[in-house]
C-alpha cells in the first residue's frame, strides 16, 4: 500500500519529469523553427541573385547604389541589441531583477531604432531604383524581414510587460517565454545580417 | 533476456482498462488537441477532397471522351478543371492524408501519451479547411488556368482572380505543414520510451521524420515564391515579367525547389506504410531495416539536388547534365527501398489481406512509376516526351499507384486501430481488383499516347488518339467506381464490422499494445517496447504477442466466449 505522502512524491517527480520533457520540446521546436523558416529568407536572397543575371551589372547602369552609412547604424544597432538580449537572458538565469530589466528593455530601444531606420530607407528607394529589379528586390527583402522583426518586437515588448509584473522567475521552466522571444529576436538579427550582405555589399 | 516484456504492467492496470469507447461523433466537429481525433479529422477531410478532387478527374476523363469540346465550353475551362483536379489531389488530399496517419499512429508507434506540441497540432489542421475552401471559392469567382504548378506569365497575365485565392489558400497548406512537421520532429525525437533506441524505431517513424525534415526545409521556399507571386498579381511588382526586368525562370526554379522535394513528401510516408505492412502480413522482420531507415533520409537529401530535371527544356544547356545525373542518382536509395521489401515478403508466411495486397500492388505500380521516372531523367528521352501523356502517366504511377495504393493500404491496416471495427475482407479485395485493374488500363496507355505525340493539359487532339483515349477514360470510370466500394466499406465496418481487439494483426509495434481504439491517454501505464519492432518468427516475439492477447483480448472475448 503506498501511503498518501509517497504518491504526493511521485506525482512531484512525475510532473517535474513533464516539465523538463516540455523544455526539451519546446528548445528543440523552437530550433527546428529557426532552420526552417530561415529558408523563406534564402528563397528571397536567390530571388535578388537571379534576377541580378539579367542586368549587365549591379546596381543597374544609371541607378545609384545604395547609401552605406544608415543602413550599417541600424545593423549595429540590431547586433548591440542581441547582444544586449544574450546579456538580459544571462542576468534572468543568475536571478530574476533589475539587471535583466534594464538589458531587455536596451535591447527593445535598440530593436525600435533599426526598425525606424529600416522603414526609412524603405520609404526613400530612388525612382530610378524602382524602375529596375535592383529597388524592387530591395524593397521586397526589408519589407519581408520588417514583418518579421515587427511581430517578434511585439513579442519581446509583451515579454517586458508580463516581466516587469514580475510574472517571470529565474527557474527556466518558468521563464520559457523569455527564453523563446529572445532566440526569435536573435533570428531576426541572423537573418538581417543575410539582407544586410546581399543587399548592400556583394555588388 | 528480459525482453519478454508485459506491456501492460501488472495486473493492476488490467483492472483499469474501461470498456472499449469510441469518441462521439461530435468530438470530431470541435476543436481537439488529442493527436487521436486530430488524426481522423485530418484523414476525413482529405478524404472529401479526395472524392472532390476524384470528380473532377472523371470530368476531364469525359470531355476527353471525344477528341472535340463537349464537356468544357472552351480550353481555358478545361485548364481551370484540371488545375483544380491536381491542386486538390496533391495540397489537399495526399499531403493531409499523410499527416492523417501520422497523427494517429506515430505517438502511439513510439509509445507516447501526446504528440510534443499538441496545441500547435490542432492548428495545423485548422488551417486546411479554410484554405480549402478559399481554394474551391476560387474556381467559382474565375478560376485559376494556370495548372497546379501555376507557371508565370499563366498565373500573372492570363489567369482570374481565382489564382490570386489559389496562391492565399496554398500559403495557408504551407504553412500548415511546416507547423504540423516540426511538431512531428519533435515528438519522434524526444517523445520515445527510453528502452527505444532510434535504431528500434518503426519504420513508418522514420519515414515521417524524413518526410517532415523535407517539409520544414522546403516548404519556406513555397511561401517565398507565393509571396512573389501575389505581390506579382496585386501590387504590379515584375519580378516574373521580363519587359520589367524580371524571370519567368524565376518561379521555375522557386517552385520545383519546394514541389520537386513535396514530391517525397508524398510518397516517403507510403514508402513507410509498406515496410510495416509486409512485413506484419507476411510475418517476417523487415529486410535491411537501418538501410531502409538511413534510404528515406538519402532520399530526403538528393530529393533537395533535383529541382531542374522539371526545366530541362528551359535550363542552361550546361546545367541540364548535373541534374540528370542527380536525378538518377535517386533511384538508389529507392532501390533500397524495393529489394528491402521483396526481401521481407520472400519466403515469408504471406496473408493476402486487403491491406497486402494494396502494398504488393504499391510494389508493382511504383516500380513501373519508378522507370519511368528514370527513362524521363535521361534528357534526349525527356525532349522527346516532354509535357506528353507519357510525363502524365510517369507521375500518376508514382502518385496514384505509389501514394494512394499505399494510403488504402494503411487505411485497411490502421482502420481496426482507429476505430475497433475489422474492415471487410472481401470488399476489400474486390475494391482492390477495381482499383489495380482500373488504374492499370487509365494510366498504362497513356505511355503509348504520350510517346505517339499527345500534348497533355489539352482538350482538343488528334482524333488518332480516339480509341485509346476512350480506353482509357472507360478505365477511368471503372477506377471512379471503385472509390465507392471502399466508401461504403468505411461507413458499414465502422457501424457493422466485426469486433477488432487489440492487435488483430499480431504485430509487435506499440500502437497494437492498448485498446482498439486506444484510451484518451494512449495506454494505462507506460508501455514496454519489443526489442525489435519487426523481429516476427521467434519464440520471444510470440510471447510478446500472447502477452498482449492476454492483458486485452481474452478478457474483451471473455463475455461473447469466442475463445
Amino acid at each position: 500500500m503506498t501511503t498518501t505522502i509517497e504518491r504526493v512524491e511521485k506525482q512531484k517527480i512525475s510532473d517535474q519529469r513533464a516539465a523538463a520533457i516540455r523544455l526539451k520540446n519546446n528548445r528543440l521546436g523552437m530550433n527546428i523553427f529557426q532552420v526552417s523558416w530561415i529558408m523563406a529568407f534564402v528563397a528571397l536572397i536567390v530571388v535578388n541573385w537571379q534576377l541580378r543575371f539579367n542586368y549587365s551589372q549591379w546596381p543597374p547602369v544609371g541607378v545609384p547604389p545604395f547609401d552605406l552609412l544608415l543602413p550599417s547604424v541600424a545593423t549595429l544597432a540590431l547586433l548591440i541589441s542581441s547582444v544586449s538580449v544574450v546579456g538580459a537572458l544571462k542576468a534572468l538565469r543568475r536571478g530574476f531583477g533589475a539587471a535583466f530589466l534594464v538589458k531587455w528593455r536596451s535591447a527593445v530601444g535598440l530593436g525600435v531604432l533599426f526598425l525606424a531606420i529600416i522603414v526609412y530607407e524603405f520609404l526613400n528607394v530612388s525612382d530610378a531604383a524602382m524602375a529596375t529589379q535592383y529597388g524592387n528586390t530591395f524593397r521586397l527583402m526589408t519589407g519581408f524581414h520588417f514583418a518579421h522583426a515587427l511581430a517578434i518586437l511585439a513579442i519581446m515588448c509583451r515579454v517586458y510587460q508580463r516581466a516587469s509584473q514580475g510574472k517571470y522567475s529565474s527557474d527556466e521552466h518558468d521563464s520559457w517565454a523569455v527564453e523563446g522571444a529572445a532566440k526569435l529576436w536573435y533570428f531576426v538579427s541572423f537573418a538581417w545580417m543575410l539582407f544586410y550582405v546581399v543587399l548592400y555589399w556583394i555588388r | 533476456m528480459a525482453t519478454i516484456a508485459v506491456p501492460l504492467g501488472g495486473g493492476q492496470a488490467r483492472q483499469e482498462i474501461e470498456a472499449v469507447r469510441r469518441p462521439a461523433l461530435s468530438e470530431y466537429l470541435r476543436w481537439s488537441v488529442d493527436h487521436k481525433i486530430i488524426g481522423v479529422q485530418y484523414g476525413v477531410t482529405s478524404l472529401l477532397f479526395f472524392i472532390i478532387g476524384g470528380a473532377l478527374a472523371m470530368g476531364i476523363r469525359l470531355e476527353l471522351w471525344t477528341p472535340e469540346l463537349d464537356l468544357m465550353v472552351s480550353g481555358a475551362a478545361y485548364n481551370s478543371l484540371f488545375t483544380m483536379h491536381g491542386t486538390i489531389m496533391i495540397f489537399l488530399f495526399i499531403i493531409p492524408m499523410w499527416a492523417a496517419y501520422g497523427n494517429f499512429v506515430v505517438p502511439l508507434q513510439l509509445g507516447a501519451k501526446d504528440m510534443a506540441f499538441p496545441w500547435l497540432n490542432a492548428f495545423a489542421f485548422w488551417l486546411i479547411p479554410p484554405a480549402g475552401v478559399v481554394m474551391l471559392l476560387g474556381y467559382f469567382v474565375s478560376p485559376a488556368e494556370a495548372g497546379w504548378t501555376s507557371y508565370p506569365p499563366l498565373s500573372t497575365l492570363f489567369s482570374g482572380d481565382g489564382q490570386t485565392l489559389w496562391a492565399l489558400g496554398a500559403h495557408l497548406l504551407g504553412l500548415s505543414s511546416i507547423l504540423g512537421s516540426i511538431n512531428f520532429i519533435v515528438t519522434i525525437l524526444n517523445m520515445r520510451p527510453p528502452e527505444m533506441t532510434i535504431w528500434r524505431m518503426p519504420l513508418l517513424c522514420w519515414a515521417v521524420l524524413a518526410t517532415s525534415i523535407i517539409a520544414v526545409m522546403a516548404t519556406p521556399f513555397l511561401a517565398g515564391a507565393l509571396t512573389l507571386l501575389l505581390l506579382d498579381r496585386m501590387t504590379g511588382t515584375t519580378f516574373f515579367d521580363a519587359s520589367g526586368g524580371g524571370d519567368v525562370l524565376l518561379w521555375q526554379n522557386i517552385f520545383w525547389f519546394y514541389s520537386h522535394p513535396a514530391v517525397y513528401i508524398m510518397v516517403l510516408p507510403g514508402m513507410g506504410v509498406l515496410s510495416e505492412v509486409l512485413s506484419i502480413h507476411s510475418r517476417k522482420p523487415v529486410f535491411g531495416y537501418r538501410m531502409v531507415g538511413l534510404s528515406s533520409m538519402a532520399i530526403a537529401i538528393v530529393g533537395f539536388t533535383v529541382w531542374a530535371h522539371h526545366m530541362f527544356t528551359s535550363l542552361q544547356p550546361e546545367l541540364r547534365i548535373p541534374f540528370m545525373i542527380t536525378t538518377m542518382i535517386i533511384a538508389v536509395p529507392t532501390g533500397i527501398k524495393m529489394f528491402s521489401w521483396l526481401g521481407t515478403i520472400w519466403g515469408g508466411k504471406i496473408r493476402f489481406t486487403s491491406a497486402m495486397l494494396f502494398a504488393l500492388g504499391f510494389m508493382s505500380m511504383f516500380v513501373i512509376g519508378g522507370i519511368t521516372g528514370v527513362m524521363l531523367a535521361a534528357l534526349p528521352f525527356d525532349i522527346h516526351v516532354h509535357d506528353t501523356y507519357f510525363v502524365v502517366s510517369h507521375f500518376h504511377f508514382v502518385l496514384f499507384g505509389g501514394s494512394v495504393f499505399a494510403i488504402y493500404a494503411a487505411l485497411y491496416h490502421w482502420f481496426p486501430k482507429i476505430t475497433g471495427r475489422m474492415m471487410d475482407e472481401t470488399l476489400g479485395r474486390i475494391h482492390f481488383v477495381f482499383t489495380y485493374l482500373g488504374f492499370l488500363i487509365t494510366f498504362f496507355p497513356m505511355h503509348i499516347v504520350g510517346m505517339l505525340g499527345m500534348p497533355r493539359r489539352v482538350a482538343v487532339y488528334d482524333p488518332a488518339f480516339t480509341d485509346l483515349n476512350r480506353l482509357i477514360s472507360f478505365a477511368a470510370f471503372v477506377l471512379g467506381f471503385s472509390t465507392f466500394i471502399v466508401l461504403y466499406n468505411i461507413v458499414r465496418s465502422y457501424f457493422h464490422g466485426a469486433i477488432a481487439g487489440a492487435n488483430p494483426w499480431r504485430a509487435l509495434t506499440l500502437e497494437w499494445a492498448t485498446t482498439s481504439p486506444p484510451p484518451p491517454t494512449n495506454f494505462h501505464e507506460d508501455p514496454i517496447p519489443y526489442e525489435d519492432p519487426y523481429g516476427y518468427g521467434t519464440k520471444a516475439a510470440s510471447a510478446y504477442i500472447e502477452a498482449i492477447d492476454m492483458a486485452f483480448d481474452r478478457r474483451e472475448a471473455a463475455p461473447s466466449g469466442a475463445e
